[in-house]
């Protein structure tokens, strides 16, 4: 076995992965950023271009080096060898196993295997090939046996393993035709199968579970698409028949814990909104299932990336795809955050994080907010400290209400997240203190509540910060946006809220207990007692 | 009755005409940019009331359960200053914005050739932006003003149906149809129509490509003129299918072409609560805030 055995692969579930053949306009170590940055766990390798020739003189040390990358980025990876032209420049995929001629097939599954084996891949996965137009079904089957034995022979001397894929249209075109060839060759050690939810849709008879069940131990290697049945063309998540929550439910009861890559081959224009889109699918069809990859890649480059949400906002579930993409965006050019703030809440739509409960997103905040606070958490982390104070002040200035709450829930997240006030700096510290400022003269509860929260706690002086906390009570808003509570409270603030209170009192109208928490103890017991 | 009322500046409108709108079953609306009575003479002063469209304004109708919207332009009127013009260049980046809807009110205020010049611009704007245009038609010399506007439309090259053309009347009403834009209506007192004469055009030219709106600003004008258009509709022999065509679904087909409206219900809102609470903040009794967790 070469699957490393350090490896974190958390207990009950598969590694998400994301497949290089989806990535062909990217260069393999941008591809790789995208997909860890997104947070998947693994890679599926396509070998050939553009990301590793396995035929180049050098491809021993091209492996090596991506052999490091991908440790470094905690990324398992299983080899693909679908290349499209790779052995034939004049017809896709071919030679096959079942072609009469196939050398250059089987030189290349060889190198696949050194491949797999240098880099600790979970398998190499092929597939079978389409019976040629002068071969009978026979002849096709004799020779796929004679080749996968010398395959298999070649795999279990080099430790690696194979997952045979069965695939529509070729010899091997489902799970039952896999497991039939597999005792034909006495049922190695060597050889499982992979499985290709999308496929299952077109040619499975008992569906994608009926399937997943049939190869249970000897699944090796998953890829991930949509299908319809009528076609055998892979779709974006969501766009086809299959019913992935199932496939997911079933492959948590087989205990499948290997890779499952995303397969989206013609769809390499769109890759970075598809891997994040991809995987908040994946999220959505089934609660447990992203934990495991924050579990299996951990990466320090991962901590500045990832969304700086308000206090108590529910950060454990991934952020939106659009959020993801956005990011990227602004990392590679911070110009671009000003339409990206804009279009947010359209994007990513508005709702409270925490319902009902807090409908205007007081407390915990919104999906907008998270998304901008995302962003300003990127720009913080990969911007001039120059541009940062500039880019603050711009974005609210020219914000609407929602854009100018944005920039406040990304300054608290930046603190909420313990980014040190040197990294800040002193330029976006101090636009960020007139930011708030002028928030807290606002009448937009939204924004007030946003001032008070853990950057307003950190940088207001206190008259400034006593009256933000004076507003909060007389707009109702809720006193569980203001961070520091405890720590900044003085008797002057009692006094003021003391005060508050025998107004209340005077109008005969209702003392909150928020007002009453501000008092001090001895007058909470009186009015308790009235 | 559900109203989406697709043209009244809400600026001028007090908190009662919000809160009467609601319960007259006003739950989205759109505020063209305008004029404000009182000129201005600068481009902060336009950029400060922009950013009242997309910020102030826009809450202020959330608090009382009513999704706002807005267009964004330079007006005819003082499309003529040269201290406005200066606003041109900073309507690009307001476009951008949520709430957002359209580009609007454009056309002609006394058909100068400056007019001419903003009105083409603010087209071009539309069809780089892909939002809809509002146009606004003169009120003096007006049909030969919508005549006009309908060949800078047409030469503009942006699509009939991303345009509206606004304050018809009988002797323009034809013209605008035949263009393929769609026709607007303010039934507005004195000036522009009356209820008896909207229906008597639907009962004439149907329903289709019609938006009604009220049009009221600070002028004396009706926010439920809406409603009482709707009513007389169902009296006039209209069914209810006909007046929620005609006061939801065209201004939402008509808007909802820029991607940008949102006519979700505003969370937390209780109808009731508007009126019922009166709790203030410093006398002003616009704030409500959110309903105490405990309350």
């Amino acid at each position: 076995m070469t699957v490393d055995a350090s490896d974190p692969t958390p207990p009950g579930g598969p590694v998400w992965g994301y497949g290089t053949n989806g990535f062909a306009d990217h260069p393999l170590e941008s591809a790789l950023d995208v997909l860890e940055g997104t947070g998947y766990g693994a890679v599926a390798l396509t070998l050939g271009h553009p990301h590793l020739d396995p035929f180049a003189d050098d491809w021993r040390e091209q492996t090596a080096l991506l052999g490091d990358s991908l440790r470094r980025r905690g990324l398992r990876v299983v080899i693909e060898t679908g290349a499209r032209y790779l052995l034939d420049p004049f017809v896709k995929h071919r030679p096959t196993l079942v072609d009469a001629e196939c050398g250059a097939r089987l030189e290349f599954l060889g190198r696949a295997i050194q491949i797999a084996d240098l880099l600790g891949a979970d398998a190499v996965s092929l597939w079978s090939g389409v019976l040629p137009a002068d071969t009978t079904a026979e002849d096709g089957w004799a020779r796929l046996i004679e080749r996968m034995r010398g395959v298999v022979e070649r795999a279990t001397h080099a430790g690696v393993r194979l997952a045979l894929e069965p695939e529509p249209g070729m010899l091997v075109e489902t799970v039952a035709d896999a497991l039939r060839l597999r005792e034909e060759l006495g049922s190695p050690d060597a050889l499982g199968i992979t499985i290709d939810l999308g496929h299952c849709v077109v040619v499975e008879p008992h569906g994608v579970d009926g399937a997943l069940r049939a190869a249970g131990e000897l699944l090796l290697n998953v890829q991930v698409d949509d299908m319809r049945s009528e076609r055998h063309e892979h779709l974006e998540l969501g766009t086809g028949e299959l019913d992935l929550p199932l496939a997911l439910r079933t492959l948590a009861e087989i205990g499948y814990t290997g890779i499952a890559a995303v397969e989206l081959p013609r769809h390499s224009h769109d890759a970075p909104r598809l891997a994040a889109a991809s995987l908040e699918a994946i999220r959505a069809a089934s609660p447990t299932a992203v934990s495991a990859v924050n579990a299996a890649s951990p990466s320090p480059r991962l901590s500045l990336s990832s969304p700086a949400s308000p206090p108590d906002a529910s950060g454990t579930t991934p952020p939106h795809a659009w959020t993801l993409t956005a990011g990227e965006s602004v990392r590679s050019d911070p110009a671009r955050i000003d339409a990206l703030f804009a279009a947010a809440g359209r994007e990513v739509g508005r709702d409270p994080l925490a319902g009902d409960a807090d409908p205007l997103g007081l407390v915990h905040g919104t999906e907008d907010d998270r998304a901008r606070a995302h962003l300003i958490a990127v720009l913080a982390a990969s911007a001039e400290p120059a541009t940062l104070a500039e880019t603050l002040d711009r974005l609210y200035r020219y914000g609407d209400d929602a854009e100018r709450r944005g920039v406040l829930v990304g300054l608290n997240g930046l603190v909420a997240a313990g980014l040190p006030d040197d990294r800040l700096g002193e330029a976006a510290t101090a636009a960020g203190l007139e930011l708030v400022r002028d928030a807290l003269r606002a009448n937009d509860p939204r924004l007030v509540a946003a001032a008070m929260g853990p950057f307003g706690a950190a940088h207001l002086d206190p008259h400034a910060w006593r009256h933000g906390v004076l507003k909060l009570v007389f707009m109702e808003v809720p006193l569980a946006v203001a961070a520091r509570l405890d720590e900044r409270r003085d008797a002057e603030l009692e006094r003021m809220a003391d005060g508050f209170a025998r107004e209340r009192r005077a109008a005969s109208r209702p003392v909150s207990d928020d007002v009453l928490a501000l008092l001090p103890r001895d007058r909470v017991t009186a009015d308790a007692d009235r | 009755m559900r109203i989406f009322d697709p043209h009244i500046h809400m600026t001028s409108r007090t908190t009662d005409d919000y809160e009467a709108m609601y319960s007259a079953g006003v739950r989205a609306l759109v505020e063209p940019a305008f004029w404000l009575g009182q000129p201005r003479t600068n481009v902060g002063s336009y950029l400060d009331y922009f950013d009242g469209l997309i910020g102030w304004e826009r809450f202020r109708a959330a608090q009382f359960g009513i999704r706002h919207h807005c267009t964004i332009a330079l007006n005819p009127k003082e499309a003529n200053d040269p201290r406005c013009r200066e606003v041109m260049p900073h309507l690009g980046r307001y476009l951008a914005k949520d709430g957002v809807v359209a580009v609007g009110e454009t056309g002609y205020d006394s058909m100068t050739p400056e007019e001419d010049e903003v009105f083409r611009q603010h087209l071009a704007l539309g069809i780089e932006h892909a939002l809809p245009v509002m146009v606004h038609t003169p009120h003096r010399d007006k049909a030969a003003g919508t005549r006009r506007t309908l060949d800078v439309i047409a030469e503009s090259g942006i699509d009939p149906a991303f345009v509206v053309v606004d304050h018809l009347n009988e002797t323009t009403v034809e013209a605008v149809a035949d263009s393929g834009s769609w026709m607007g209506f303010s039934i507005y007192p004195d000036t522009k129509m009356d209820e008896a004469r909207m229906v008597a055009i639907l009962q004439r030219i149907g329903l289709e490509r019609v938006l009604i709106n009220s049009a009221a600003d600070w002028g004396r004008s009706d926010p439920l003129k809406t409603l009482r258009t709707g009513r007389l509709m169902l009296e006039s022999g209209f069914s209810e299918a006909d007046v929620d065509r005609v006061l939801w679904q065209n201004p939402v087909a008509f808007y909802g072409q820029s991607g940008r409206l949102n006519l979700d219900a505003v969370p937390g809102f209780k109808a009731h609560a508007a009126a019922a609470e009166g709790r203030t903040f410093e006398g002003n009794s616009v704030l409500r805030g959110v309903p105490a967790a405990r309350g």
